[in-house]
C-alpha cells in the first residue's frame, strides 16, 4: 500500500524527463494513477470531488496577487532598459576599483534580483550585457561566468522575490496544518512578509560574502580581475555624475520604496508589488521608453509567466490530492520517523532531497509539490517556519548553481559567447558553491540569522 | 494550404488574439492595485468591493491566460533531454503528452467542477463579506472556462504536432513572432 505514493513520485519524475510541460505532467500522471487506483480499489474516487474546492482556493488566493504584479514590475524594468542603464552606470562607477566591474555586477545583480526575483531573467540579462565586456576588459572567463551565475541566483533569496511569495504561501498553510496535528488550536501564523524579513539578513550576508570573495580574488590575482579605466567604459555616454544620477537613483528609489514598505510592515506584499509595478511604468514613461508596443509586450509577458506559475500550482494541487488519497502523507511521516538523528536528521534529508530535485525542477515545482509534503512533518517536529523557508531558498539557490544540471548554468550557457567553454563556467561557480554551503552551515548553526529580524519587526 | 493548415492557422489567430486581449488585465490589475493603495494610505478608505474586484481581475488574468501560455510554449518543461530531441522526437512528445496527459486532465477538471459551478449559479452565490461583490458564481465559472479554452488549445497543439510529423521538412513555426520568451 505505502509503495504506491512512492511509485507515483518516481513515475512523475521519470515522466517529466520526456520534456512535456511540468504542470500537465503532474496533473495527468496523477489522474492516470487515480484511475488505476479506482479500478483496483486502492483509491477512493470520492477524493476527486475535492478538486473544485482546491482549484477555487487557488483562484481565490489573495496572497498570490503579488505574483503577476512583481512579474509586471520586473519585465517592465527589463524592457524599458532601466536594468541596462543600471548596469552600465554601476560599471562606470565601480570600474576603477580592483575587481570593480565584478563588484558592480554583484550589486546590480542583487538589485535586479530584488526587483524581478527570477533566476533566468537576471542571468540572461547580465550574461548578454556584462559578460562580453568583462571578457574584453581582461576578466578571467571562469571568474566572470561564475560570478554572473551566482549573482543571478540571488533572486531566490533577496526579497521581494517571487520565490519567497510562493514559498511563504505554501509554508503558511503547512504551518497551520502542523499545529493542528500537534493539537494546538490557537495557531500562530507565518506570512509572506515574515519570510521577506527573515530572508533579508541572509541575503545581504551572501552579497557581502560574494563581494568579499571578489575583492580578495582581485587583490591576490589582479590579472584575473583588472581594474578598468573609466574611459574604457563608455566615455561616449557623457559625464559620469549625471549618468549615475539618472541611471542609478530612480531604480534604487523604487526598490527601496517597495522593500521598505514591506519590511516596515506598512504595506502588504501585494500592495508593495502594485506600487512597484506602477513605479516601474512611471520610470519607463519618464525615460521615454514606454510605447504602446512595449506596454503590450510587458503585459503579454506578464500573462504568460503568471499563467505558467498558476498552471503548475493547479497541476501540483491535483497531484498532491491524489498523493494524499493513496496515503502518501502517512508514508512520508513514517519515513521520517525511521530517519536517525531526529529533527536534525530529518531536516538534513529534506535538504538533500530538495538539493537533488533542484537539478530537474524549478523552484516553482519544488515549492508546490515537495514543500507541502515534507514541510508539515518538519514543522510538527518543531522546526521554525521562517528558518525552514530561508534554508530551502538558499539550498535551491545552491542547487541551481551546481554542475552539471544547475539551471543558472544552462541559462548562461545559452547566452555566453562561444569562446567561453562549458568547463570554464563549471569551474567558475565552484567558489560560489562553497560560499553557498558555508551560508547553509552558518544558518544551521545560527538560526537567529533568519529569525531575529522578523521577531524585531513584528515584535513577537 | 490544405484544410488542416487552414484550421491550425485559424485556431492560432484566435488564441493569440484572445491572449492579447487578456493581457490588458495586467495593466488593469496594476492600476486597480495602485488605486487601492492610494485610497487606503492617502484617504483612509478601504473598500471590500475594490479588493474583490482586484481578486477577480487577477484570477481572470491567469485562468484565461493559461491556454495562451500553451500557445506560446511557455509552460515550463524539464528540457534536459527534450532540447536534444530531433524535430520529430519533440513532436511525438507533444502529441503523446497532449493526448495522454493534458486532454484527460482538462476533462477531469471539467467533470469535477461542473456541478460545483452550476450550484453556485443556481444560488446566485455572492461574497461572504458584507460590502463584497455579489458575483462569486461568475468567479467560479472560471473553473469551467479555463479547461474549455485549454482543451481547444490542446487540440490545436495536437494538430500542430501531427502536421510536424506529417510534413517534417516544413520550417519550424513554433513561436509566433514577437511572442518570444518573457525575458529576452
Amino acid at each position: 500500500m505505502e509503495l504506491i505514493p512512492l511509485l507515483m513520485f518516481a513515475v512523475v519524475c521519470v515522466a517529466l524527463m520526456a520534456g512535456y510541460p511540468v504542470a500537465f505532467t503532474l496533473g495527468g500522471v496523477a489522474l492516470i494513477f487515480a484511475l488505476i487506483g479506482m479500478a483496483t480499489g486502492t483509491f477512493d474516487g470520492n477524493d476527486l470531488t475535492f478538486i473544485p474546492n482546491r482549484l477555487f482556493g487557488i483562484v481565490g488566493n489573495t496572497t498570490l496577487i503579488a505574483v503577476p504584479l512583481f512579474v509586471f514590475m520586473g519585465v517592465m524594468l527589463e524592457k524599458s532598459k532601466v536594468s541596462e542603464h543600471l548596469l552600465t552606470s554601476m560599471a562606470r562607477l565601480m570600474g576603477p576599483l580592483p575587481g570593480g566591474l565584478g563588484i558592480a555586477i554583484i550589486i546590480v545583480g542583487a538589485l535586479l534580483a530584488a526587483s524581478t526575483g527570477i533566476v533566468g531573467a537576471t542571468v540572461v540579462t547580465m550574461g548578454l550585457l556584462a559578460l562580453p565586456s568583462m571578457l574584453k576588459l581582461g576578466y578571467k572567463p571562469e571568474l566572470a561566468s561564475g560570478l554572473i551565475c551566482a549573482t543571478g541566483t540571488l533572486g531566490q533569496i533577496i526579497p521581494p522575490s517571487i520565490a519567497l511569495v510562493l514559498l511563504g504561501d505554501v509554508l503558511s498553510s503547512s504551518y497551520q496544518q502542523a499545529q493542528l496535528k500537534m493539537g494546538l488550536w490557537s495557531t500562530t501564523t507565518v506570512s509572506v512578509g515574515d519570510l521577506f524579513v527573515g530572508a533579508l539578513i541572509p541575503g545581504l550576508v551572501l552579497v557581502a560574502l560574494y563581494i568579499g570573495y571578489m575583492l580578495a580574488h582581485a587583490m591576490i590575482r589582479p590579472e584575473h580581475a583588472p581594474a578598468v579605466d573609466r574611459a574604457a567604459l563608455g566615455e561616449e555616454q557623457g559625464p559620469l555624475l549625471p549618468q549615475v544620477i539618472t541611471g542609478l537613483l530612480p531604480p534604487l528609489a523604487l526598490i527601496f520604496v517597495v522593500l521598505g514598505s514591506i519590511l516596515t510592515g506598512t504595506a502588504t506584499p501585494t500592495e508593495a508589488a502594485g506600487v512597484g509595478a506602477f513605479g516601474a511604468m512611471l520610470l519607463a514613461i519618464i525615460k521615454r521608453q514606454l510605447s504602446i508596443a512595449t506596454l503590450q509586450e510587458v503585459m503579454r509577458a506578464t500573462v504568460r509567466v503568471t499563467g505558467m506559475v498558476f498552471m503548475i500550482l493547479i497541476g501540483a494541487s491535483i497531484f498532491s490530492l491524489v498523493f494524499r488519497g493513496f496515503g502518501g502523507d502517512d508514508a512520508v511521516h513514517q519515513l521520517f520517523e525511521h530517519i536517525p538523528g531526529g529533527v536534525f536528521g530529518a531536516t538534513l534529508m529534506v535538504m538533500a532531497l530538495i538539493f537533488l530535485l533542484g537539478f530537474i525542477l524549478d523552484f516553482i515545482e519544488i515549492t508546490f509539490v515537495v514543500v507541502p509534503i515534507v514541510a508539515p512533518v518538519l514543522l510538527a517536529m518543531g522546526v521554525d517556519p521562517i528558518w525552514l523557508g530561508v534554508m530551502i531558498a538558499v539550498n535551491l539557490q545552491t542547487s541551481f548553481l551546481t554542475p552539471p544540471f544547475g539551471f543558472a548554468l544552462f541559462y548562461l550557457r545559452g547566452v555566453a559567447p562561444e569562446q567561453v567553454a562549458t568547463m570554464q563556467i563549471y569551474r567558475g561557480v565552484i567558489p560560489f558553491i562553497l560560499i553557498q554551503l558555508l551560508m547553509l552551515g552558518v544558518l544551521a548553526l545560527w538560526p537567529a540569522l533568519a529569525t531575529w529580524l522578523p521577531a524585531q519587526v513584528y515584535g513577537q | 494550404m490544405d484544410i488542416a493548415h487552414r484550421i491550425l492557422h485559424r485556431l492560432d489567430r484566435f488564441s493569440l488574439a484572445f491572449g492579447h486581449g487578456v493581457a490588458w488585465l495586467a495593466l488593469a490589475l496594476v492600476l486597480l492595485t495602485s488605486l487601492i493603495v492610494l485610497l487606503r494610505y492617502a484617504f483612509g478608505i478601504g473598500s471590500i468591493a475594490l479588493q474583490e474586484a482586484q481578486l477577480y481581475v487577477h484570477a481572470s488574468l491567469f485562468m484565461l491566460g493559461i491556454a495562451y501560455t500553451l500557445r506560446c510554449d511557455e509552460h515550463v518543461r524539464v528540457d534536459i533531454f527534450y532540447r536534444r530531441f530531433s524535430h520529430s522526437g519533440r513532436a511525438w512528445v507533444d502529441l503523446l503528452g497532449t493526448l495522454l496527459l493534458l486532454l484527460p486532465l482538462c476533462v477531469l477538471i471539467l467533470v469535477t467542477c461542473f456541478d460545483y459551478v452550476i450550484v453556485s449559479w443556481q444560488r446566485q452565490e455572492g461574497s461572504a463579506d458584507a460590502g463584497g461583490l455579489p458575483f462569486v458564481y461568475v468567479l467560479k465559472t472560471l473553473l469551467l472556462i479555463m479547461p474549455v479554452l485549454l482543451t481547444v488549445q490542446a487540440l490545436t497543439e495536437a494538430l500542430r504536432a501531427l502536421l510536424k510529423l506529417r510534413y517534417p521538412q516544413e520550417p519550424d513555426a513554433d513561436k509566433p513572432a514577437g511572442e518570444g520568451s518573457a525575458w529576452n
